[in-house]
């Protein structure tokens, strides 16, 4: 059988959870093969900052992420196509997920305007006018060959509400049409359509079953992570999730804190980007379970254990909390050293949700998770709600006591004192 | 430390064997130290470093400048069977520590007759040499120069000259009563500028200790570091060195910290010179340069840099260098560095790097068998001109196109969509 006649993406649930909607799947793709639920580290611009290719090998990532909006510009389109694409510029052999470039449109730029034709922005640099169009959007990104691309979705703030939501809804699925007529490597690369509709359930569950009536391989939520509730946010993915296929991968977009990537697993998600890892390494920040180490605080000074004793990434297995405390910020190694741990620490908490969920232990992962990540701390009523949708009941926290008299007595003490045996990780 | 002379040569300086700590490795001279700031090799991880440029016993050249504000931490580190290699991520490797990184230009003045500048990150430190030895405990490094004034150059007054001997001098009295205190290996400092008279000074005063009180020596006040050592007049260079080369002991080896160029290497080799450092490698990665000078006979005509800013390299997608076989040139291409130069990406100065340290510690295997064959001259003609006719131009200009926040907006204009 000649290869091209297996699709570029095929997607297949390996395993699912028994309690929650989680899954654990394997994605095919032409670069490489993806264990999902993954998270996807953002290389911008045909790099991920201070890392080598191989070194992502080694942490075994399978899957990164590139902005269209940034490759367009530079190295640009000509570039990438005397080069044969992103992955042989950039000598990344594994799988690139690109994004549609509206978002930075919308982000970066706040002269940018949206009208049916595309998002009208200004460049930043000669002030010419330009435009962006689903079908330069995708041309863009038949020039860069990633993997999995975006269509070009219309892009409204989060917080806003009104006609304006629907309108950008209705317009996102004109616009996937012509981004699936413009697509000219469909044999390579799978595009995929983005589930827009505000905050609103019934335009998100409009969204979905029109997208659904498009030949996708798979399907992307966007729209949110961008300053709303946090009660919206996870009500939203459960929605979504509730009405996508179960047979095809869900993304969504633009999440990446360790918290949300449990409880958005738990609510049925599949891949995940997010530059906060990567950004959080630069001003000498180490993620570990309870949380973040600001490294550069003085206590770290005499520290001498690594981040975390049982990360196996190379950054833990070589140096400690003082020589990095020493380094941060100050010495550029001290971004490739962080970034380094803070993939992998990404990594790894994905793996062992794949893991979990395929001994159907994902539960009992997510309560010892949050035990562990929230410590003494309470923790948010979002979470405690968006877990109770997919039957996993957190224990009471220890200072809400007075509000919970009736819960029984054994069962609030015995909790709190288990949580108080993790490692005091930054002290 | 023992240092032995393996040979000497008639034409090309010598070779010897240095063992730094007892059961340690055996590394050759003409030695190349590893260059360092705040301990780690510039851009590159121990790990990127044992993975991709090398797996051998490196000599680390670490700079009080870079890493006195480590002190306090490596005294209570240093408390077990680790050491300051350990703590940097490189167990294993060996250390030397001098005071100023060479890396960068050392400002001038600030000197005082009971103390030396240290100019650190933070700015302009007084340095006693009371204090000096007790961060000199605290790290342990195996060898440490002594507390010197080399604020001296080519330009450099008369008075200047014999006030640099005069302060070292006068801080050595200090350094020798006390380094029985510390376990590490001490370097004499040879201070006085291109002054004959001030050298020979220098040197009287350090071989005027009693036998054993160091292990070998340190030349400096030839350039104050950074991008003057890539321009220092080897016609006045060579003399004074030669000069110095004649009084110093013969079985101790001589380190010339410095981004000197690779011919005025060849030449300090010559003279007699045994420990260097790879700033020059470094000064080439920060101004977007790759090395690319031919060291091997028989090769096409090469010129000295490949500058990675040029925008003739936007779509060339050939590596750096043809014949190399360093992790850079093997899977990325010149198009791409152009990129991540434009892009001001992290990963461009790593690896730039990856391929200088590639380049410059082959051309250090180079000289070592050269001086095993006493080819020094011919290595030289080579190294000057590049099979070319004529001399080519091995000092690096500080790249004006560097990316600075105010350049940035430039970059980003010529690639606008």
């Amino acid at each position: 059988m000649s290869p091209r006649s297996i699709p570029p993406l095929t997607y297949k649930v390996v395993a699912e959870c028994s309690v929650t909607k989680a899954r654990a799947g394997l994605m095919t793709l032409r670069h490489s093969e993806v264990n999902t639920p993954v998270f996807m580290p953002v290389g911008t611009q045909g790099t991920l900052k201070g890392i080598l290719p191989d070194q992502l090998i080694e942490l075994n990532c399978q899957i990164l992420l590139g902005n269209t909006y940034h490759l367009g510009l530079r190295p640009g389109i000509e570039t990438l196509k005397l080069a044969g694409g992103l992955h042989k510029f950039m000598g990344w052999p594994r799988a690139i997920l690109t994004d549609s470039g509206g978002f930075q449109m919308v982000s970066l730029l706040q002269l940018a305007e949206i009208d049916e034709h595309g998002v009208n922005f200004r460049s930043p640099f000669d002030n010419s006018q330009c435009m962006l169009t689903p079908e330069h959007s995708i041309q863009i990104q038949n020039a860069i060959g990633a993997d999995i691309m975006m269509q070009l979705d219309d892009v409204v703030k989060t917080t806003t509400t009104g006609p304006r939501v629907e309108e950008a809804m209705e317009r996102t699925i004109r616009w996937v049409d012509r981004c699936i007529e413009a697509h000219a490597r469909d044999d390579d690369q799978s595009l995929f359509p983005i589930v827009q509709g505000g905050l609103e359930v019934p335009l998100r569950q409009r969204c979905v079953s029109a997208l659904m009536e498009r030949q996708v391989r798979g399907f992307a939520v966007g729209g949110l992570s961008g300053g709303e509730s946090k009660h919206d946010f996870w009500r939203m993915v459960d929605v979504c999730t509730g009405y996508l296929p179960r047979d095809k991968p869900r993304y969504l977009m633009g999440v990446g804190f360790a918290a949300d990537l449990v409880v958005c697993v738990a609510l049925g998600i599949d891949m995940f980007d997010c530059v906060f890892p990567t950004r959080t390494a630069r001003f000498g920040c180490a993620l570990v379970d309870s949380g973040q180490l600001n490294l550069k605080q003085p206590k770290y000074k005499m520290d001498m254990e690594p981040i975390d004793k049982d990360c196996d990434c190379s950054t833990c297995k070589r140096y400690t909390r003082s020589y990095l405390h020493h380094i941060a910020t100050n010495e550029s190694v001290s971004c490739s050293l962080l970034s380094i741990h803070n993939v992998a620490y990404q990594l790894r908490l994905m793996r062992i949700m794949r893991e979990a969920i395929q001994k159907d232990e994902f539960p009992h992962f997510v309560r010892e998770f949050m035990k562990r990540h929230f410590q003494s701390d309470p923790i948010p009523a979002w979470i405690r709600e968006a877990l109770a949708a997919v039957n996993i009941q957190l224990p009471a926290d220890q200072e809400k006591k007075d509000e919970l008299e009736e819960a029984p007595k054994a069962e609030r003490k015995q909790e709190p004192t288990k949580s108080m045996t993790q490692p005091a990780a930054t002290s | 430390m023992k240092f032995a002379i393996e040979s000497i040569t008639k034409n090309s300086g010598r070779l010897g064997q240095l063992r730094i700590r007892e059961g340690g490795p055996e590394l050759r001279t003409p030695l190349l130290m590893q260059t360092t700031k705040g301990g780690s090799i510039p851009w590159l991880s121990a790990d990127v470093f044992e993975s991709h440029v090398s797996q051998k016993p490196q000599v680390l050249q670490f700079t009080l400048s870079t890493m006195d504000q480590m002190a306090e931490a490596l005294a209570q580190w240093n408390s077990g069977d680790r050491g300051v290699s350990d703590y940097v991520g490189f167990p294993g490797h060996l250390n030397v520590l001098l005071l100023r990184d060479p890396c960068e230009t050392t400002p001038s003045g600030g000197n005082d007759r009971d103390i030396q500048p240290l100019f650190t990150r933070r700015g302009r430190e007084s340095l006693t040499p009371e204090r000096y030895m007790e961060m000199v405990a605290s790290i342990k490094p195996d060898i440490y120069q002594g507390l010197c004034d080399a604020d001296t150059n080519a330009e450099s007054a008369k008075k200047r000259v014999q006030k640099s001997v005069d302060r070292t001098e006068k801080f050595m009295h200090y350094i020798y009563e006390q380094r029985g205190k510390v376990p590490s290996t001490l370097l004499a400092p040879i201070v006085g500028g291109y002054n004959t008279f001030a050298r020979t000074q220098s040197i009287k005063h350090a071989r005027e200790q009693p036998a054993g009180s160091y292990g070998g020596y340190i030349l400096e006040g030839f350039h104050t570091n950074g991008l003057t050592a890539t321009t220092v007049d080897t016609d006045k260079l060579l003399p004074i060195v030669e000069h110095c080369v004649k009084q110093l002991e013969e079985d101790k080896p001589r380190l010339l910290p410095g981004a000197f160029t690779p011919l005025t290497i060849l030449e300090l080799i010559a003279q007699g010179m045994d420990i260097f450092d790879t700033s020059y490698a470094y000064c080439a990665a920060l101004n977007f340069k790759a090395l690319t000078f031919c060291f091997v006979q028989a090769g096409e005509k090469q010129v000295p840099f490949l500058d990675v800013t040029d925008d003739a390299n936007k779509e060339n997608f050939s590596p750096l260098l043809k014949t190399c076989s360093c992790l850079t040139c093997q899977k990325h291409t010149r198009a791409y560095l152009h990129h991540l130069y434009k892009t001001n990406e992290l990963l461009g100065p790593i690896l730039l790097m990856v391929h200088n340290l590639h380049h410059y510690m082959a051309f250090f295997e180079t000289i070592r068998e050269t001086v095993a064959k006493d080819k020094m001259p011919e290595l030289m003609e080579l190294v000057r001109k590049q099979n070319g006719d004529a001399q080519v131009d091995y000092s690096i200009a500080a790249n004006t196109k560097v990316i600075t926040k105010a350049t940035m907006g430039k970059g980003f204009a010529a690639a606008a969509m």
